[in-house]
């Protein structure tokens, strides 16, 4: 039961490996990544700048994570949600989870990304070639 | 109180706090209003309330919310992680 705030990449197999071996008695384990995308709306995204309140985003994060875990199902999970300069192609977030059937699982990442955009305090910025924006909410 | 701004507002701002002291607990409202008195820039930044999003210590709030001199404010845009 993890949750990170980072500048640092990471490596997916080796967190969902790691995590797989500590869950050994669980029925389902799902995991999500969040990436970088190369366009948005046809322009060409050059680099991202991730800001974030990362004292508020952690106490919101378990906030909701503290609801999930309360209608029982899950067992264990890893969150980890970069921040600062990222590329295009480069992991911003994993969403790692295991519960008992993988149902409950679903609902718990699907939750939680809701929550991310949202709730939790982190804001993206696109670079373009020849200009830059603040993304807005989509919910 | 501590003032923190994220994203575009601390963009636009060019800062991302600053302290502001107060004597008796006011609304967040209150405070803006305070902030836009000090300069053309405040003004603009907080001309369209309705596009900021406010937290008292972690706790999303609304510009109704009381917050006194011990209390840290957030003031940010709608949230765009995941």
């Amino acid at each position: 039961m993890k949750i990170y705030f980072q500048k640092k990449d990471f490596n997916i197999s080796k967190e969902l490996n790691n995590f797989s071996k500590k869950n050994k008695k669980v029925g389902s384990i799902i995991s999500f990544v969040g990436k970088v995308r190369p366009f948005n709306n046809k322009k060409k995204i050059e680099s991202m700048e991730i800001d974030c309140y990362k004292k508020m985003a952690i106490y919101q994060t378990k906030k909701i994570i503290d609801i999930l875990i309360s209608r029982g199902g899950v067992v264990d999970y890893q969150v980890i949600h970069r921040f600062g300069k990222l590329f295009p192609s480069e992991n911003i977030i994993l969403i790692l989870v295991a519960s008992k059937h993988r149902k409950e699982g679903f609902f718990f990442i699907e939750k939680l990304i809701k929550w991310f955009k949202s709730k939790i305090t982190f804001w993206k910025k696109e670079f373009y070639l020849k200009s830059s924006t603040w993304l807005k909410s989509q919910k | 109180m501590k003032i923190l701004y994220f994203a575009r507002i601390s963009e636009e701002l060019g800062k991302n706090q600053e302290i502001l002291v107060i004597k008796d607990k006011l609304k967040i409202n209150d405070v803006i209003n305070i902030l836009k008195s000090k300069d053309e820039k405040y003004n603009l930044v907080f001309k369209k309330i309705s596009n900021i999003k406010f937290a008292i210590n972690c706790e999303y709030a609304t510009k109704n919310d009381y917050i006194t001199n011990n209390d840290e404010l957030a003031i940010f845009p709608p949230v765009t992680g995941g």
